[in-house]
């Protein structure tokens, strides 16, 4: 934070301050949603209600101060969320913690995926939740090849919209009602231009969440290139240590004259130290095709692995519980001020299906409605798979006002 | 011959440059005229229907017929998005997320930011010259004023969307008028008109167009030029992806 202020100070001083370029924005969101238990989470995982309402607003405000070729963002993440699911009926044996559920509503609930500042206040009184984050500060500095970045900053690359695990720096959001979030990284990242073709960019983030902002930082230093191997053609890589894993892996993507189809691939190596576990492969295989001017459709299927004995606690990593997965997504424009989307998943190892229908409607003057419905479809064969059992009926509706 | 050399049209037109038996010709005047060689504008596009407006505020930087930068000004909800283009190769950046998004050849019949003008239009807009072949047709009359007519083909190995378009050319300064796209099954499918023509920096160009769809023609997509520069002198990494990227 103080090198951060310094940094202000040296580079923007009094006699160049007139020479600034600010620039504020931001959009606010409030939505209201309609939700109903699945039998069974009531049944079997103590998630004892059966229909709630769950109250959320949120919004980004947006500052940039730009000169020359320096630059110092920041974004300013306000959440607050309101609903009974925040305080279950106490037991003989005292308090509970909110239910599973408002997890999944506030997703991604971790605003920063690595976190060595902290820069964040979050609160729970009775049955609701407020919470403030800067989830984006960072100083950037262009020079004549490269480009260096310092702070906490986005890290958004990848074709998966669903599931893109070359980019563990931000959670896809694809299959959520939210909108304009993305998560935050701390440290440093120097992009190398190579060429026109060729990009790389290098980070170094650090993580200390894990260990409640005490202790040793869980740190990061990875790769990921960009190369355009010809109009058609373009393969990122990525490689290096993060999370205490080693990982390397690819993207492709390939132009069709009408239509894109790409592939990932992420290979995640035991943990170092002395904690047990195992090797990963995430594999992810998309289509994405526009039919008509107004119709486009999209397709991705893929391999997760996860610990589904953890998946309880992991909605705030991941969205939904699904390890073999397809998913089918279509976007059609009625209308230019009304498009609907319908989205279609299936986990096709247990049979668990799940459907997201949303219309948003255009209102003018930089606002949008949209009324948005989530659904399990069909049940999955997979008894020891408890996080599909925690997917609700939902109906909501959420109101944007972007300024 | 002679009959030629005396017709008005001729005499105008190769005094501004274009030579008036050859409709590649023409073209090119009207593209040199329209483009120069560096320009950079600014534009409003409004789409319209019968009771909504909505109404987009657009920087456009052009160098050649291959590099192109725009930055949306207005309104809030698209600010900061730009788009660039280096030869066949486009990109959306939204700088909010900090997310760059490669427009595959799939997205270019989608409509770009809700307009009447597709993500085609704005990497192809000018291949024309290159992607398809020109003649003459006969001369219409559109709205009291009668117009040279270049019926332009699209070569076989090019890959476009309209496979025929028709040019309505001004005899009075060879610029287009008015150009008519069709489909494969020759249906005429939207119509673009110019107008409003203004001279900046010694380059005359329409300063009013006008997208109609035919399916629905209740409604349509208006650009209007607010200025434009000629001869504007980038920075050498201008049409990058680091210049993309660094805003």
């Amino acid at each position: 934070m103080k090198f951060l202020s310094c940094l202000l100070m040296v580079c923007f001083s009094s006699s160049t301050l007139a020479a600034l370029d600010v620039d504020l924005s931001g959009n606010i969101e409030g939505q209201v949603r309609h939700t109903n238990n699945n039998p069974e989470a009531q049944d079997d995982l103590f998630q004892d209600w059966e229909e709630e309402n769950f109250y959320l607003l949120y919004g980004n405000l947006n500052g940039k101060i730009e000169k020359d070729n320096s630059r110092i963002e920041a974004n300013w993440f306000l959440r607050y969320s309101q609903s009974k699911l925040y305080d279950p009926t106490p037991t003989l044996f005292g308090e509970r913690d909110p239910y599973f559920v408002t997890t999944i509503f506030t997703f991604p609930s971790q605003l920063v995926a690595r976190d060595m500042f902290k820069l964040q206040y979050k609160r729970q009184d009775g049955d609701h939740q407020t919470e403030s984050i800067l989830n984006k500060f960072y100083y950037e500095h262009d020079f004549d090849k490269y480009r260096i970045m310092l702070g906490r900053m986005y890290v958004n690359y990848g074709l998966g919209e669903i599931f893109n695990p070359v980019n563990p720096f931000n959670q896809p959001t694809g299959l959520t009602s939210i909108s304009q979030v993305a998560q935050g990284n701390d440290g440093a990242s120097v992009t190398y231009f190579l060429s026109d073709v060729h990009t790389i960019q290098f980070l170094l983030l650090g993580d200390k969440s894990i260990n409640d902002y005490e202790g040793k930082i869980d740190s990061t230093v990875w790769a990921h290139g960009e190369y355009q191997y010809s109009d058609k053609l373009q393969l990122d890589y990525v490689l290096g240590e993060d999370q205490n894993r080693y990982k390397f892996g690819s993207q492709v993507s390939y132009r069709l004259d009408e239509a894109m189809v790409f592939s990932q691939l992420l290979y995640r190596s035991e943990t170092s130290g002395n904690k047990p576990s195992h090797n990963l492969w995430d594999v992810l295989l998309g289509y994405d095709q526009q039919l008509t001017n107004k119709w486009h459709i999209r397709f991705e299927g893929g391999y997760q692995k996860q610990n589904r004995y953890l998946a309880l606690n992991n909605f705030g990593e991941r969205f939904l519980p699904t390890e073999y997965f397809a998913a089918l997504a279509n976007v059609y424009e009625f209308h230019p001020l009304f498009k609907a989307s319908g989205t279609i998943i299936n986990d096709l190892k247990s049979g668990f299906t799940y459907f997201i229908a949303k219309g948003t409607y255009d209102l003018g003057n930089s606002m949008e409605a949209e009324l948005f419905g989530f659904t399990p479809v069909s049940k999955g064969d997979d008894t020891d798979n408890v996080a599909q059992k925690l997917v609700t009926t939902d109906v909501g509706l959420a109101l944007r006002a972007f300024f | 011959m002679f009959k030629n050399i005396l017709r008005k049209d001729f005499v105008l037109c190769v005094a501004l440059g274009a030579n008036v038996n050859n409709a590649d010709e023409w073209l090119k005047y009207a593209e040199k005229e329209m483009r120069g060689d560096r320009s950079s504008a600014e534009m409003v596009m409004t789409i319209q229907t019968p009771n909504w407006t909505r109404t987009l505020e657009i920087e456009s930087d052009v160098e050649g017929k291959k590099q192109a930068l725009s930055t949306i000004k207005a309104p809030a909800k698209e600010k900061g998005i730009r788009t660039l283009r280096i030869e066949n190769n486009m990109w959306n950046y939204f700088p909010k997320l900090k997310r760059k998004v490669a427009v595959s050849s799939s997205m270019l019949l989608a409509s770009w930011m809700g307009s009447d003008f597709t993500n085609d239009d704005i990497l192809k807009a000018s291949s024309m010259a290159e992607d398809y072949s020109h003649k003459f047709t006969k001369d219409e009359q559109v709205g009291g004023e009668t117009y040279k007519v270049i019926e332009n083909i699209a070569k076989t190995n090019s890959k476009v969307m309209w496979p025929k378009i028709l040019t309505y050319a001004s005899k009075k300064d060879c610029l287009p008028r008015i150009y008519r796209y069709y489909d494969k099954e020759g249906k005429l499918r939207r119509t673009l008109t110019f107008s409003d023509i203004k001279t900046f920096d010694g380059h005359k160009i329409p300063t009013h167009w006008e997208m109609i769809p035919e399916d629905d023609k209740s409604k349509k997509t208006v650009i209007d030029y607010k200025s434009i520069k000629f001869n504007t002198r980038f920075k050498p990494n201008h049409f990058s992806q680091k210049n993309l990227t660094g805003k």
